[in-house]
């Protein structure tokens, strides 16, 4: 029961059967930082929906490239007869090409640089920005590496033809 | 329209039997959501509630969960796959030729294992530019990004040891050359590709070693990583902002 003493009452009375107390009134943030609750929806049905609709398009796709292209299969592997030229498989091209310059620094040391500077970007990357805008010298750096990525396995591909040589696809033929 | 799918859940989901196997209020109200998620195992990794902001496409293109979507597609098309091949020389290539014209829709499930597997490696990577230009892999979010390089480590390695099963000239020359890059690396390099490939040339040895690595032992290393990764992904705070 509240005792009023002049004005005064007490918000947590006495009681013995309680078993708790009131230590300290903290200001506090929810358990996920910076939510309010008016920018977060139900995941069911709002996400899972989404997900849905994506997996479906996805297998839909999946299916009809099934459908029309048909995995590659050639001649029984044979070890006395080497096709020239012999290809990694494509995303190994860029690899390849590197090779083609030098085992090991093409081979060995630029990929193995590049795949430990992949892994430990984050502890590289000290720009508190997330924007590319505001990192733009590591942004710059990252898309030559995936330009360089691509530009090789096409060119590992498509214009490398028997003994390595360059070839020109679309005239079906050596150039050198 | 609200109306009659409102009517309509309220129909399927309200009975015993739906709250017997989800465990569930019917989900429609916000009680019966949440419980949905955390009272099922499969989506307890979600959170009840999502940013809406993190339900933009044009944010991540969903390129994360098409990758697992891929991955889940090859091992639901691998199995079968597992059922009709033979992991010997002899008849590894036979079984290419049974599943394009003895078992039915056999080559149907390999053109979908093996453009699945393609879609995975290109997933997997634009995945990772997108994580890198959001910047995402910023604080506290970095060792999630370490993960995801070794999940691309994996995901070339699934696709490579996959490579080599149909035992035609296109696996045999490719997993050759490619396994010949490997002996360049110094001192490590030859044993390396030694103990890859089960002796000095591709042969049954390799053959054997690359579907137990291709089916039992890449696949369960990929799981155990997703799991981390999806796990981080919850305790980093959900997906990052967009910018």
């Amino acid at each position: 029961m509240p005792k009023e003493v002049e004005g005064e009452y007490e918000v947590f009375p006495d009681n013995p059967h309680k078993t708790y107390g009131l230590m300290a009134v903290v200001k506090g943030k929810s358990p996920v930082v910076d939510k309010s609750p008016e920018d977060t929806v139900m995941t069911w049905p709002h996400l899972l929906i989404r997900e849905l609709v994506a997996s479906v398009v996805v297998m839909a796709v999946l299916l009809a490239i099934s459908l029309v292209l048909n995995a590659p299969l050639e001649e029984h592997a044979n070890l006395t007869e080497t096709p020239n030229p012999a290809k990694a498989p494509w995303y190994f091209l860029g690899l390849q090409e590197l090779v083609h310059y030098s085992a090991l620094i093409g081979g060995v040391i630029i990929p193995g640089l590049s795949l430990f500077l992949l892994a430990a970007l984050p502890y590289l990357d000290r720009t508190p920005d997330r924007a590319p805008s505001k990192r733009k010298l590591l942004t710059v750096v990252f898309t030559v590496f995936i330009i360089v990525n691509v530009v090789l396995i096409v060119i590992g591909s498509y214009f490398r033809g028997p003994g390595w040589s360059f070839i020109v696809p679309w005239r079906g033929g050596s150039v050198q | 329209m609200t109306e009659i799918i409102r009517l309509l859940s309220r129909f399927i989901t309200g009975n015993r039997v739906w709250k017997s196997v989800f465990r569930a209020e019917s989900p429609v109200t916000e009680r019966g959501q949440s419980e949905s998620i955390f009272h099922n195992v499969w989506l307890h990794i979600y959170p009840v509630k999502v940013r809406k902001d993190a339900l933009r496409f044009t944010y991540t293109f969903c390129l994360g969960g098409v990758s697992f979507l891929l991955f889940l597609l090859l091992i639901i098309t691998g199995v079968p796959l597992m059922f009709y091949y033979v992991p010997s020389v002899e008849q590894a290539y036979g079984s290419m030729k049974d599943l394009e014209f003895v078992v039915s829709y056999g080559l149907l499930l390999r053109n979908m294992h093996r453009w699945a597997a393609h879609a995975m490696v290109i997933t997997v990577f634009l995945h990772m530019a997108r994580v890198f230009y959001t910047g995402s892999y910023k604080s506290p979010r970095e060792f999630n990004w370490v993960v995801g390089v070794f999940l691309l480590a994996l995901t070339l390695g699934l696709s490579f040891t996959g490579y080599l099963l149909p035992w035609d000239q296109l696996a045999f020359w490719a997993i050759t050359v490619g396994t010949s890059i490997a002996s360049y690396v110094p001192w490590l390099g030859p044993s390396f590709k030694y103990v890859l490939i089960g002796g000095n040339e591709v042969g049954q040895g390799a053959l054997l070693r690359f579907y137990v690595l291709h089916t039992v032992v890449l696949p369960l290393a990929a799981v155990l990583m997703m799991a981390a990764h999806f796990w981080r992904i919850r305790k980093d705070g959900g997906i990052s902002k967009p910018l």
